[in-house]
């Protein structure tokens, strides 16, 4: 075990992937984006215009509009880094011909796997991290309670962490950065989209056969389980949300994709030496 | 250190290992030479425990490749032909994360690092970034990295490739260097000169088989039969010198100056001696006698003469 905690891998990782121009310039845009997104919600919020057509604006309206529009925001540019980091992690070794390196050392296709998988991640917990002033910031308005922070950021580094397992699985397949990365954005599109769309179809269908029934069954959400913005769903306390209370059905979708791919991966990248 | 018995690995369009034998003793360096698509980097990577064989067995260190990969590559240090290098990486920090994937603990981790750096020649440049290594350093550097856990066996394919001509001579003195301190070396190359230079045995490798020399076809008619050069410095008569050669059909002068004459003779070492024993009993005196047989790149035409195109 202590191996993995003391993994070259990570060391080699970080420095490299910290030494990139895009180490400081993508937290930088990354929090340029959510503030924009604080300060247009804010704005929204308490629109005079609604105001004067007679809807009172309370501050907890405001830090649940705030809170909610920024974890939303925040997992989708997550989910568009995510690959960026896991995806291109092993076949770059292959394509700058050090994967041999790595494989006639002493570190075990885990222990190769384990070091990409934590240096992808923790670089995304780092954004994640700088975003905590900004989903603390509700807190200021009320309406949010510390559960709900501790609830986002929990549910989105499980799905981070899936999605660089996804991410890491496809780079062991492909020889190319540019196919493992296309490959794993289209699993990234079938999680987030054609869920949604499944949803949306087998609770029409259902609508019909259950006229004035009251929001969809758990089998009818099954398909939202492994929608990344679903266990997020479950925090808005909105009439039309309050239908949605499975996250931790989610969270053990995404923790056995997680697994699995983690597994296929490791596998895969044990065999390597014949792409080489 | 090598044992390898009928080693036969196909890949889905092609066969890349027929048969393969070799056995390499802890004091030899051995060439491995072939024509392209021959084998050689196939049976390095399954000796290197990148690949699996079909059949056959393979054991290296006294350790089964496929039953104990992680003690084989414990045992040797492997340089594929194309040697891919963190470039962004500092020279102190590239050795330091490959002394750490050996699990070197210290102090042996620190004191192989430093002479790595040294053997490279590179410890007044460890904070230098790897990019900014030429080819050659580069070079060194991954040989010194291969080295760092001390291996006995290296595997070295085409080590040579791309290297200007003082970067080989230097690989060279390090390669002979390291045989001289107990290393075995199997290395693939197709740089002959260099093979015949550091190598204390070459073997021929054609379509994944072994290609004995003496196995070797007959030369065809209007090819090349074996020869022998002779370089002789020697004092008195040129004529007498002459009229011994006249008993060697074919033998041909080459050059000739006042006391030094070069011929080519027909034959093999066995024919160059016969002749010095006529030169020496004719009575000349001979101050020097240097015969010179065939050549790698001669035993390379007999062994692959059918292979090569």
């Amino acid at each position: 075990m202590r191996r993995y905690v003391t993994n070259p891998m990570i060391i080699k990782e970080l420095r490299q992937r910290l030494r990139e121009r895009r180490s400081w310039l993508l937290p930088t845009l990354y929090l340029l984006v959510l503030s924009g997104i604080v300060v247009c919600v804010y704005y929204f919020t308490t629109d005079t215009d609604r105001h004067l057509n007679g809807v009172e604006v309370q501050g907890a309206d405001i830090g649940q509009a705030i809170f909610i529009a920024v974890v939303l925001t925040q997992i989708i540019v997550l989910l568009l880094m995510g690959p960026v980091f896991s995806s291109g992690a092993i076949t770059i070794e292959r394509e700058q011909r050090t994967l041999a390196g790595l494989l006639t050392s002493l570190l075990t296709a885990p222990q190769i796997w384990w070091g990409k998988f934590v240096s992808a991640l923790l670089y995304l917990l780092l954004l994640l991290a700088s975003s905590i002033p900004l989903l603390a910031l509700p807190f200021a308005f009320g309406g949010v309670e510390p559960l709900d922070l501790v609830k986002a950021l929990g549910s989105t580094i499980l799905t981070l962490a899936s999605i660089c397992a996804i991410g890491l699985w496809c780079s062991a397949i492909f020889r190319r950065s540019v196919h493992a990365t296309a490959s794993c954005y289209a699993i990234v599109l079938v999680l987030t989209i054609v869920t949604a769309v499944s949803f949306g179809m087998l609770y029409s269908h259902w609508q019909q056969s259950h006229p004035g029934a009251q929001g969809p069954p758990a089998h009818i959400q099954a398909p939202l389980f492994l929608n990344p913005f679903y266990p997020l769903l479950t925090l808005i306390d909105e009439n039309e949300f309050r239908v949605y209370v499975y996250p931790v059905s989610s969270w053990l979708m995404f923790a056995a994709i997680g697994c699995l791919v983690a597994a296929l991966a490791m596998r895969r990248l044990q065999r390597s030496g014949e792409q080489l | 250190m090598i044992e390898i018995e009928a080693l036969h690995k196909s890949y889905r369009k092609s066969r890349g290992l027929d048969g393969f034998s070799l056995h390499l003793e802890s004091n030899e360096l051995v060439g491995l030479v072939g024509p392209n698509g021959a084998g050689k980097t196939t049976l390095i990577k399954i000796l290197a425990t990148l690949l699996p064989a079909d059949s056959g067995s393979v054991w290296v260190s006294g350790h089964d490749v496929s039953a104990d990969p992680a003690a084989v590559r414990a045992s040797l240090g492997y340089l594929p032909d194309v040697a891919g290098i963190y470039q962004d990486m500092r020279i102190g920090e590239f050795l330091e994360f490959f002394a750490d994937a050996f699990h070197l603990k210290e102090p042996q981790r620190t004191a192989a690092i430093e002479k790595a750096l040294e053997r490279a020649d590179l410890a007044e440049r460890r904070q230098d970034f790897v990019e900014h290594l030429s080819l050659g350093w580069k070079q060194r550097l991954m040989l010194s990295k291969i080295l760092l856990h001390e291996p006995k066996l290296l595997l070295l394919d085409e080590p040579a490739t791309g290297l200007d001509p003082l970067a080989r001579i230097q690989l060279r003195e390090q390669l002979k260097r390291l045989h001289a301190e107990g290393v075995a070396i199997l290395i693939s190359s197709h740089i002959l000169s260099d093979l015949e230079d550091i190598c204390t045995r070459i073997v021929f490798i054609a379509e994944g088989k072994n290609v004995h020399e003496a196995q070797a076809p007959a030369p065809a008619l209007g090819a090349p039969a074996a020869t022998v050069r002779c370089e002789v410095e020697f004092e008195g008569s040129a004529e007498a010198l002459d009229r011994v050669l006249t008993g060697f059909p074919g033998a041909r002068v080459l050059e000739r100056n006042d006391g030094f004459l070069l011929f080519k003779l027909p034959g093999t070492s066995r024919d160059a001696s016969a002749c010095l024993g006529k030169l020496l009993a004719a009575g000349i005196t001979i101050l020097h006698f240097d015969a010179r047989g065939p050549g790698l790149e001669e035993r390379y035409r007999r062994a692959f003469g059918e292979h090569t195109s």
